[in-house]
């Protein structure tokens, strides 16, 4: 079978420029100021809760949530709301007219609770209110009759550690009969035999807290009742498709009478994923009953109990090597807590299993991995989607392992780590660009690794200074987990100017300015000539979800294929035009465009557009790019399961203060494989707010529930993200550029990727800075909160 | 019960009837339009809802309307005359550091509100002035060099630019190396 044209162009388009430098590019890999910048230092762009003042007579909703983070429902008594002044109806379940579920990938979360309830942000009802203040009065006055269940809110209350086999509990889902939602497993090799000849091996556990995305923009959503009885719906999501899917299954409407539009995102992290689907929902139920635009409003305290979050970790890690410090083997048991729903559980368990050896060569593995159901809030997709749980304990055993060997933490990955020609875990082989070995190298570099690492150790009194290292890899896009394509929309004006559309959204991080970046280098016209349109379920394209890091190497392609039969066709015409000898010969520096040897004859961009139009050129384009398929084996655990990887090395320099146990990062510097620069201020903008993102992950944030299922932080003053007094004084950002033949000019994702080693990386220097043998070992959990680290301490001996 | 008032508000003079309860961050939201005041946490967290009221940073969710009669109140909108921008927003174009943006506006206020006490912040003032705000975009680093920038500008009496000639200079630029 002949490779579809979309593969070809991405392929050709990558042999002509692999060995161009990035800084000979126009465009790509540079510092290209945003779209949206000037916009955004104006105040001028509309978030969803902005757009609340151009609508008159809105209703607005509010859920009503559970009382009990477990407990059957028996009948819910709405009669005193309904008098309550202002509210105009309460929708319960009944009310729903298609199905009443809003479910990720299983179809497990009702949008509105009508058998029981799971955990304490389940809603019950919909109050809808002439103002939200009516509303939320008013929920007061829903009663619910509830049967409390017995509630779990650690995941081994449900399974069991060792062996992963269920416990025997009151099953929160018991319509499927287990609260297993999902089990992986890695086999490859011999792993007794690999332990059997083993000089060291090294067993700990480890448990990672449930963080909280914290965007700063709490979810809203407006929807519109349209005349024929479709409904319009602005929400902060970042997958409109998804969200339509979602709103059209609880409304029972075909696709095309839900129009989802996503206005400026605050912030989503992967956050805004389902929570979206929840909103629009509920908006759109209420402005379908009362014919009303409808809007719906999370105050703080609802946005973290209603949406989801990253899963908790619980793991058991073995490793051996072997006296030379060659890795020989890894035996693990990990389970994640996805609580009360699945949400994208399945999808993280899998992501989590497939790192769940980091990236180094691993020839004999045995890993076991259970996602389960417990009372907290739902987990679901973050940045890093299950990979910074596993690194963090895989990174903890790399530096235990050296110590056990004596060997430098370096010294002994550079051991182990994965290079070109290599194969991971799964037996995929690495047939291209691996800059792991560069980025260590560079990372060391800028870090002034050795010296810092000899210095510290030197040092006593009661600030330690430590420095540690961690690495980490994730493949790109969604791999194995579905169907992965991209598109975008180029359409050039008349004038010259150009709409770029796609169903991609930018929570903020910039990625659309990289595919204009890309479709500007192309075309040879400058980013300013674009104006990038909202993604909007009614005008551009599906462009599959906004996950996984793809937009930069999925959209990416997708633009590079469209601008590229744009420019084959412009070439052709302008050859003509201009007699050159070949179209190959057709330069474009809109607004000039030129043969090659001939720069002074020349004709504008614009008059060659207009050309097209008296000549029926098409100078609007469809790109289109599919993932080449994955492949991945249940019982082995092998097979091909992303189609490449991002590398990266990160090294953190902090302070400990023995006394009070707080550490501080003093320093930071992250340096990752991304195949190629295509958008140098978000690149940077991911390496230092993935950082920042992975440092309240390593130091202060935790969703902590009580036992019964109530959540304590629900506010910036109980859940901690780091401000600008705890951010380290500087942080050193650098790329490694190992070319991948199927991206964007070789380009790969950083969207997750920057968060996922940061944790062990910080935690690895904390370890440093104690020195203690007894105390590595027991920093084996995060966040390392100061009580925490005195913890530590005091059971090593260090402290009183 | 509800009270009427005066209110300037970025220049504007305004009588308005507001409730006893109704907080500056509705008022200027939904009453008066000015969307760049933001919400994140509604009480007094995230920083996100800073204006500048008699020159002050004040949490506009803090802040009761009806008690403020007589007050000046300046949000992002007032910062420039209409067709100009401020120093300060030039700064925070060119130092790059603009995310999501959510955040911008009341770091930008902030920093008006640093620089008109502190014409030459040192390091430490800028970051324990703007620490108020938060960012999980994480564009903290970039805000402090903002600041500092706009400081050197002010201080060079570049304090208003055309916004049209920024337009062009800037929009979907390459800027820096
Ligand atoms: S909204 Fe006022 S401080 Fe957060
Ligand atoms: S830029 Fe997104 S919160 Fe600051």
């Amino acid at each position: 079978m002949s490779k579809p044209d979309y593969v070809q162009i991405v392929e050709e388009m990558f042999a002509k420029t692999k060995d161009k430098p990035t800084k000979d590019f126009t465009y790509l890999g540079k510092h290209v100021v945003r779209w949206d910048a000037i916009s955004k230092i104006m105040g001028k762009p509309l978030f969803t809760a902005d757009m609340i003042n151009l609508f008159k007579n809105a209703v607005f909703v509010h859920s009503v949530r559970s009382k009990y983070a477990h407990a059957k429902i028996k009948k819910i008594d709405y009669s005193e709301a309904l008098k309550y002044p202002g509210v105009l109806k309460v929708i319960t379940a009944r009310d729903i007219p298609g199905i009443n579920d809003v479910g990720y990938v299983l179809p497990d979360q009702p949008l509105l609770a009508d058998r029981k309830v799971r955990f304490i942000g389940d809603t019950v009802a919909l109050i809808v209110a002439e103002s939200l203040e009516n509303a939320r009065d008013a929920g007061e006055l829903v009663n619910v009759d509830y049967e409390p269940l017995p509630v779990y809110t650690d995941v081994l209350q449900v399974i069991e550690l060792n062996g992963l086999t269920e416990k025997e509990h009151v099953l929160i889902h018991d319509e499927r009969g287990s609260d297993v939602l999902s089990r992986y497993k890695i086999r490859v090799g011999d792993v007794e035999k690999a332990f059997k000849e083993a000089s060291v091996v090294v067993e700990n556990e480890y448990r990672t807290p449930m963080q909280e995305h914290a965007y700063l923009e709490p979810e809203a959503a407006i929807a519109i009742p349209e005349p024929d009885g479709s409904v319009t719906i602005y929400a902060k999501t970042q997958c409109p498709f998804d969200t339509r899917r979602a709103v059209s299954n609880v409304l029972g409407l075909p696709f095309n009478m839900v129009r989802v539009v996503a206005p400026a995102l605050g912030g989503g992290f992967g956050g805004a994923e389902d929570v979206g689907n929840e909103i629009a929902a509920k908006a759109a139920l209420a402005a379908l009953a009362l014919k009303r635009t409808a809007v719906v409003l999370h105050t703080r305290e609802e946005s973290i109990i209603g949406h989801t979050k990253r899963h908790p970790m619980v793991a058991k890690y073995r490793h051996a090597a072997s006296k030379d410090g060659t890795l020989l083997a890894v035996d693990a048991d990990i389970v994640l807590d996805t609580g009360a729903y699945a949400s994208l559980g399945p999808f993280v368990g899998w992501r989590a299993v497939v790192h769940s050896t980091g990236p180094y060569k691993v020839r004999n593995a045995r890993v076991d991995l259970a996602v389960v159901y417990t009372n907290r809030i739902p987990a679901g997709a973050f940045r890093g989607f299950g990979n910074p749980q596993v690194t963090f304990a895989v990174e903890r055993q790399m530096d235990l392992l050296a110590e056990e060997l004596g060997m430098d933490p370096v010294e002994f990955r550079l051991k182990n780590i994965l290079r070109n020609g290599d194969r991971t875990v799964h037996g995929q082989l690495l047939d291209h660009g691996v800059g792991l070995e560069d980025a260590i190298k560079r990372a060391l570099e800028i870090s002034g690794w050795s010296e810092k690492r000899k210095l510290y150790s030197t040092l006593k009194g009661p600030a330690r200074r430590g420095i540690g290292i961690a690495l980490m890899y994730h493949g790109n896009s969604i791999g194995a987990e579905g169907a992965d394509f991209s598109t975008v929309s180029l359409i050039i004006q008349r004038d010259g100017s150009i709409i770029f559309r796609t169903g991609l959204t930018d929570m903020g991080q910039g990625s659309l300015q990289g595919l204009v970046n890309i479709a500007a280098e192309i075309l040879g016209v400058p980013p300013s000539y674009f104006k990038i349109e909202p993604s909007d379920t009614a005008a551009t394209p599906d462009a599959g979800p906004t996950v996984a890091s793809r937009s930069t190497a999925m959209g990416g392609n997708a633009t590079l294929v469209a601008a590229y039969k744009i420019r084959q066709r412009l070439n052709k015409l302008a050859a003509e035009m201009l007699g050159c000898a070949s179209p190959e010969d057709v330069v474009i520096e809109a607004p000039k465009v030129y043969c090659k040897d001939q720069p002074e004859h020349h004709i504008t961009w614009k008059e060659l557009i207009e050309q097209t139009f008296w000549k029926g050129i098409p100078i609007q384009e469809f790109g289109y790019y599919r993932a080449p398929p994955a492949e991945w084996h249940e019982e082995t655990g092998t097979g091909q399961p992303y189609f490449t990887y991002t590398f990266g090395a990160v090294v953190s320099d902090v302070e400990v203060d023995i006394e009070t146990g707080l550490t501080k990062v003093v320093e930071a510097t992250v340096v990752y494989d991304i195949g190629r620069v295509v958008n140098r201020t978000g690149a940077e903008h991911h390496g230092v707010g993935g950082y920042i993102q992975g440092m309240g992950y390593a130091l202060m944030e935790d969703t902590v529930h009580s036992e019964n299922g109530h959540v304590y932080s629900t506010s910036f003053s109980t859940y901690h993200i780091p401000t600008g007094l705890d951010i380290p004084e500087r942080i050193n950002v650098d790329f490694v550029e190992a070319g991948f033949i199927r991206g964007p000019f070789g380009a790969k994702g950083l969207g997750e990727p920057s968060i996922v080693a940061i944790a062990p990386s910080i935690v690895n220097a904390i370890a440093h800075a104690i020195g203690s043998k007894q105390a590595n070992r027991l920093l084996n959990r995060i966040p390392a909160t100061p009580d925490f680290v005195r913890g530590v301490l005091k059971r090593a001996g260090l402290a009183r | 019960m509800s009270f009427k008032i005066n209110l300037k508000v970025n220049g504007k003079e305004h009588v308005l009837e507001v409730p006893a309860h109704e907080r500056l961050v509705d008022t200027l939201r939904y009453r008066l339009g000015l969307t760049s005041v933001k919400e994140g946490c509604g009480r007094g967290e995230c920083g996100t809802c800073i204006v500048l009221v008699n020159g002050l940073p004040k949490h506009s969710c803090l802040t009761l309307t009806a008690t403020l009669d007589g007050a000046e109140v300046l949000t992002l909108e007032g910062l420039a005359p209409e067709g100009k921008l401020h120093a300060i927003q030039l700064a925070y174009l060119e130092t790059r550091g603009v995310q999501c943006g959510f955040c911008t506006p009341g770091f930008m206020m902030m920093t008006k509100a640093l620089l008109d006490t502190h014409p030459e912040p040192q390091q430490e003032q800028v970051k324990e002035w703007l620490s108020s705000v938060l960012c999980r975009c994480g564009s903290y680093h970039y805000y402090f060099a903002a600041a500092k920038l706009a400081a050197k500008y002010i201080k060079e009496g570049k304090i208003y630019l055309d916004e049209k000639q920024v337009r062009e200079k800037y929009h979907m630029k390459v800027i820096g190396r």
